[in-house]
């Protein structure tokens, strides 16, 4: 009863939220966070009824675990986003519409999850898609909302292709029905595969699909970048799921060439998840946007998630299971963090900010522990996360994604600490000096992801614990859990002696930076110039050219990007080209072509 | 070979079509296109040696061949229509040739909205 | 019960009485319409002779469940249409009641001769509605094709004459069922072309842009789904029920008809006004429904058709309206227009959002449906190619609702600012007109058993073999 209650409840919310906001625009934001703090709710109430089944509609739905947790993740990311609509009420150029449509894919995603047939699920998708096209232009770029929605319906479009061929194979639309066929038939199982993932490709943005993050994210309004990248990437991660776990692949593909152990159809997908971790690491480093850089972070964790659902084993699923969760609230943090600048500065580029923790210490600590559980260093839960991936990854001795695991661990290292430095430290600028802090609503949000980074960084057992669960349905071995460590082949992580490490060696530094002499803090201005007068005081800011040097490495790197534009302009010239050629105001034109079907139709009957 | 006939006009007015600029020709053309459309549909229904198909005093009796009367009035139907659209495809070419002062089909914009 | 030759006879006689009281032409024409709308409602099924004769030497109208449902669309569409731009009409009511007595003949009729009369007195009515723009280059060269093109369906259904001796549809269907398919190329191909010119299929078509390009916001709705609607129905019940196609001619008109959805779409892509968007969807819509036809899925064909005039009906209208009262409809300048119109917006969106086919709309529960008729006949590189063209169409037609709700230069936050400045107008007739048709489109797409049931009936009806498919989704089908 009570998923049914939610899934119309989020539809009804919408609604709601759109006419509430008729009467009183902040009143519509504050139902947007009631609805969606009443779906975290609902969510958390009905974990006792997975596995019931209801309709609503002509839609079935199935409660599974993994749709679940799912949609738990996802919730958590819209619940705690919503905090801040009310403040971008006055900025919006249709905020009621924005609410609406807050909820309305709020809706989709929580559907989403739960489908228990292809066509359910396809729904759902497409309303998500459609409604969070609409968001998206509200921000800085209405490019940016067409590349993504053209993207997202490449691979929407590629998997109902699927979707059609399996109900063709099996005759029913059924999830697990569907693909029950497949499993003698590497062939097909391969096309399916191939097909069918398509939209979790696109959606997660994984190579060569990952353009849209940056443009969609970084320009999307600052209250949606964090549902787009903490969100809605992960239905992507689903779909993948859907095509390893449910499929199921590894079976599938037995009798197939295998690299390294791996049927080579999940090792091409998996280089194309390591060519993301390390193409996004690059790309985020280059940065000046401290969005564009949190979608570039999230082109690279994508990489991860995929690599690590792609191997359905026991350690790697759990830790890419355990990182979307990771990552989800990891990365909303950091975009509502540089929501918060953003509000209050009115800029997001790196090298117009600088001294930030001056005016906003808990905004900038909520950054802090959100990119350190980003880059993967413990003791947060991307730590955790990163290290079961890796674990998987070494234990099947594949080493060229272990190498592009490292890569884009050690390469987050580079590009979590620019806006950190740039952004946070560093001198703040004149004109930023009367700053006030984060408002109240903004802070609640902020602690509380903070909160939960930090806890299932130390104790990840109740996470893990349900990722044991979705493993034994998808029927591979769980995560091994013994008190606060975990169980791995090559060594045991035990979280909580992690976290007394770090925490001791934080209190000793907090110890020295008592003790020892205060810093002194010194004005973007106060520089030293031989009485030269400073034209230019960007130049002297901190974050400009912050990793020159390194980016030289790789300034005349090839892009992708190029080419699907080249591509697009293609079909631009083509479209011109079939207007030149048969459209005109002279008969004669349409009388030429008709008179060459003519002759092509009858010349070639006369040869059969 | 009367059909041969019609074919020939209605090959005739497609090269018509095909090759004038000028909007009366273009009208001839398709009224060529038209008559050997019809001439064709009148070879359809002839038959050798037939008659009328009307029974008379003189010709009732069983051993006739007539001539298939569905064609011809068919033909009848097609060139009413053929009259009706002449005149308005000339009354296009006068409002064009008032509004651009030529009737040469090249010499007018084809510009959607000029 | 009621004989359905009063659907063409009542507005033939209207039109006629219109001539005398030029004072009431608007009036007669409402009342035209309405009545019209109003019997198709009583009307009971079945065949119904004209002059006695039987066929097949009679001509006979036919009332099955297919020429019912488009009779019901496009006779309300008409008239929703008209009430809604009644101030558009001036000189042209009576032309309007001839081209209703057309379309309803087109529908109604049972033989290939008088579909050729019906055919001609719509297309003369077309011919002169697109006069209205003034622009006349494109109107004669609308009649100089549309002439030809009906000359060459004369050409064909004589040579069909000529080897079958007999016009009755049906009649022909069952002496063609057996015959040898070499003998029906040419004649099915003449056929092809002649509708061809009016359904829009690739080569044929080179009078669309400028006739839809410069329509206004009575004759573009008109245009779009009226007389598009009709005439696509009218190759339906050709092509799909009375013509049987052989393998050669057959892979030949579908690839006519793929080539068609890909390169309008295609050309869509290229254009940035708004009524030349429009104009090449339509043309890439008629590809699709022309292929779903040839394949003999007529009920999923049936339903796109019916969701791409209804959403059509809609963006015209709006497209339309804005070139009449603004002068431009180059979505550039008409940025934003939807701020200062947020219903029409709603309802252009919701159109917009159909045509590509989005859940919640009734477009998706067409394009679900043609698909799996589509799979259904073992033909996997057509729903290829069907959602290629939804990719492209899905990009332009979001590009647009994103240019015209979002004004905003890049790199700046969307505000109202931006919007465009030109002395936009929708008057309320026309905005309860597209809201109407909106929410049909809605209310299909949420609730598709209640329109499934109908359409479905009518799809078994026409046709032992054709799939349906009903969209209850217990699993499928």
């Amino acid at each position: 009863m009570t998923f049914d209650i939610l899934i119309v409840l989020m539809f009804l919310g919408a609604v709601t939220a759109y006419l509430v906001s008729k009467a009183d625009l902040k009143a519509g934001a504050y139902a947007t966070v009631l609805f969606s703090l009443g779906a975290l709710v609902l969510l958390l109430l009905g974990r006792g009824e997975i596995g019931s089944e209801f309709t609503i509609l002509f839609m079935g739905f199935e409660v599974t675990t993994i749709g679940w947790y799912f949609s738990g993740v996802m919730v958590l990311v819209y619940a705690m986003t919503a905090f801040f609509n009310s403040y971008w009420m006055d900025k919006m150029i249709y905020p009621g519409s924005y609410n609406f449509l807050y909820l309305f894919s709020l809706g989709g995603t929580v559907g989403l999850f739960f489908a228990k047939d292809l066509i359910t699920l396809f729904i759902f998708w497409e309303i998500v898609v459609w409604s969070s096209t609409f968001i998206v232009p509200m921000g800085k770029s209405r490019r940016a909302a067409v590349v993504y929605y053209t993207i997202s319906t490449i691979g929407s479009m590629a998997t109902l292709y699927g979707i059609m061929l399996l109900h063709r194979i099996s005759g029913t639309l059924d999830i697990q029905g569907a693909f029950a066929p497949l499993k003698n038939d590497p062939v097909l199982a391969t096309v399916i595969f191939f097909i069918f993932i398509m939209a979790g490709l696109t959606k997660i943005g994984i190579f060569p699909f990952h353009i849209w993050l940056p443009l969609a994210h970084g320009s999307a309004p600052h209250t949606f970048s964090p549902v787009l990248s903490g969100g809605l990437v992960k239905m992507g991660a689903f779909i993948a799921y859907m095509s390893v776990g449910i499929l199921p692949a590894y079976e599938a593909f037995k009798g197939s060439l295998t690299v390294m152990g791996i049927p080579i159809q999940i090792y091409a997908l998996m280089i194309l998840g390591a060519v993301s971790i390390v193409l996004g690491t690059l790309m985020a480093i280059k940065q000046d946007d401290a969005k564009k850089l949190i979608a570039y972070s999230s082109v690279a964790n994508g990489g991860y998630i995929l690599i690590g659902i792609l191997l359905m084993d026991q350690l790697a699923f759990a830790g890419s299971m355990m990182h979307l969760f990771n990552h989800a609230i990891a990365s909303a943090a950091a975009f509502l963090a540089i929501a918060v600048v953003a509000h209050r500065t009115g800029t997001t580029k790196i090298s117009e900010l600088g001294g930030m923790i001056h005016r906003m210490p808990l905004t900038y600590l909520t950054y802090l522990i959100a990119i350190i559980s980003l880059a993967g260093i413990p003791p947060m839960g991307g730590f955790v996360s990163k290290w079961l991936i890796i674990q998987g990854l070494a234990d099947q001795g594949l080493m060229f994604m272990a190498l592009a695991a490292f890569f884009g661990s050690i390469g987050s290292f580079l590009y979590v600490f620019r806006p950190l430095a740039a952004v946070f430290l560093g001198q703040l600028a004149p004109r930023h000096e009367e700053l006030a802090s984060a408002p109240l609503l903004m802070k609640i949000p902020m602690t509380i992801l903070m909160v939960l980074i930090l806890f299932f960084g130390v104790l990840p057992g109740w996470i893990l614990g349900i990722i044991g669960q979705i493993q034994v349905a998808a029927g591979i071995e769980p995560v091994m859990m013994s008190g606060n460590s975990i169980l791995a082949v090559n060594g045991v992580l035990n979280t909580l002696n992690v976290f007394m490490v770090f925490g001791f060696g934080f209190l000793i530094a907090l110890v020295i930076f008592m003790l020892m002499q205060k810093s002194r803090r010194v004005g973007l201005m106060d520089t030293y110039t031989s009485a030269e007068f400073i034209y230019t005081p960007e130049l002297y800011h901190y974050g400009s050219a912050f990793y020159a040097p390194f980016e030289r490495l790789y300034a005349r790197h090839p892009s992708v990007e190029d080419f699907l534009m080249a591509l697009a302009y293609k079909g631009h010239e083509a479209g011109l080209m079939v207007n030149a050629l048969f459209f005109s105001h002279k008969p004669g034109v349409t009388v030429f072509w008709i008179t060459v079907i003519v002759a092509v139709v009858t010349l070639g009957g006369v040869g059969l | 070979m009367i059909q041969y006939a019609g074919i020939l006009l209605i090959l005739i007015g497609i090269y018509g079509l095909l090759t004038e600029t000028n909007l009366i020709k273009i009208i001839v053309s398709l009224n060529v296109f038209e008559l050997g459309l019809n001439v064709f549909i009148i070879s359809v229904g002839f038959v050798r040696e037939g008659v009328a198909p009307i029974l008379t005093s003189v010709n009732n009796h069983s051993g006739l061949v007539f001539v298939d009367p569905l064609p011809q009035a068919l033909v009848l139907t097609a060139i009413v229509i053929g009259l009706g659209t002449t005149a308005l495809g000339l009354a296009f070419a006068r409002r064009i040739y008032m509004k651009h002062g030529t009737l040469n089909i090249e010499e007018i914009g084809g510009g959607i909205n000029d | 019960m009621i004989n359905p030759v009063l659907l063409i006879a009542i507005p033939l006689l209207l039109a006629f009485v219109s001539i005398l009281y030029k004072g009431y032409r608007n009036n007669l024409l409402v009342f035209g319409a309405l009545v019209n709308a109003g019997l198709v409602l009583t009307l009971g099924k079945g065949e119904y002779l004209i002059g006695g004769f039987k066929p097949p030497f009679g001509i006979n109208l036919v009332l099955d469940d297919y020429a019912f449902l488009g009779l019901l669309v496009i006779n309300g569409l008409f008239l929703l249409i008209t009430l809604m731009s009644l101030d558009k009409i001036g000189e042209n009511a009576t032309v309007l009641l001839v081209a209703l007595a057309g379309l309803n003949g087109l529908l109604l009729t049972g033989d290939l001769f008088n579909l050729f009369v019906f055919l001609e007195i719509t297309a003369i009515t077309a011919y002169i509605l697109s006069a209205s723009s003034r622009q006349y280059q494109h109107s004669f060269n609308y009649l100089v094709l549309g002439t030809l093109g009906s000359g060459l369906y004369l050409f064909g259904l004589i040579l069909l004459y000529a080897v079958f001796g007999s016009l009755n549809m049906a009649d022909l269907s069952l002496k063609m069922a057996t015959a040898d398919t070499s003998q029906l190329v040419i004649p099915s191909l003449l056929i092809f072309i002649g509708l061809g010119v009016e359904v829009k299929i690739l080569p044929f078509n080179g009078w669309v842009r400028g006739v839809y390009g410069n329509s206004d916001s009575l004759v573009g709705p008109l245009f779009s789904a009226v007389y598009a609607g009709a005439m696509l129905l009218v190759f339906g019940r050709i092509f799909a029920q009375v013509i049987p196609l052989g393998a050669y001619l057959k892979t030949l008109l579908l690839l006519l008809g793929a080539l068609t959805l890909i390169a309008g779409e295609l050309a869509a892509l290229s254009k940035t006004r708004i009524r030349e968007i429009l104009l090449y969807s339509s043309i890439g819509q008629s590809g699709l429904i022309v292929t779903l036809f040839l394949s003999g899925l007529v009920f999923p064909a049936v339903m796109q058709l019916f969701n791409n005039i209804l959403s059509k009906a809609v963006l015209f209208t709006v497209a339309g309206q804005m070139a009449d009262t603004t002068g431009t409809d180059d979505a550039e300048a008409l940025q934003g227009a939807f701020a200062r119109h947020k219903l029409a917006g709603v309802a252009f969106t919701i159109a917009g959002l159909s045509l590509i086919g989005m859940p919640l709309f009734y477009g998706f529960v067409s394009k679900i449906n043609l698909l799996f008729g589509v799979f259904s006949l073992d033909n996997y590189w057509l729903p290829g190619v069907i959602l290629l063209g939804t990719v492209i169409e899905g990009t332009y037609l979001i590009r647009l609702l994103v240019k015209l709700w979002m004004p905003g230069e890049e790199g700046l936050v969307s505000h109202e600012s931006h919007a465009t400045k030109a002395p936009l107008e929708i008057q309320r007739a026309r905005v309860m007109g597209i809201v109407v048709l909106s929410a049909v489109l809605l209310v299909g797409g949420l609730m598709p058993g209640m329109i499934q049931n109908n359409l479905s009936e009518s799809g078994r009806l026409l046709d032992e073999t054709t799939p349906v498919y009903l969209f209850d989704l217990k699993g499928g089908q």
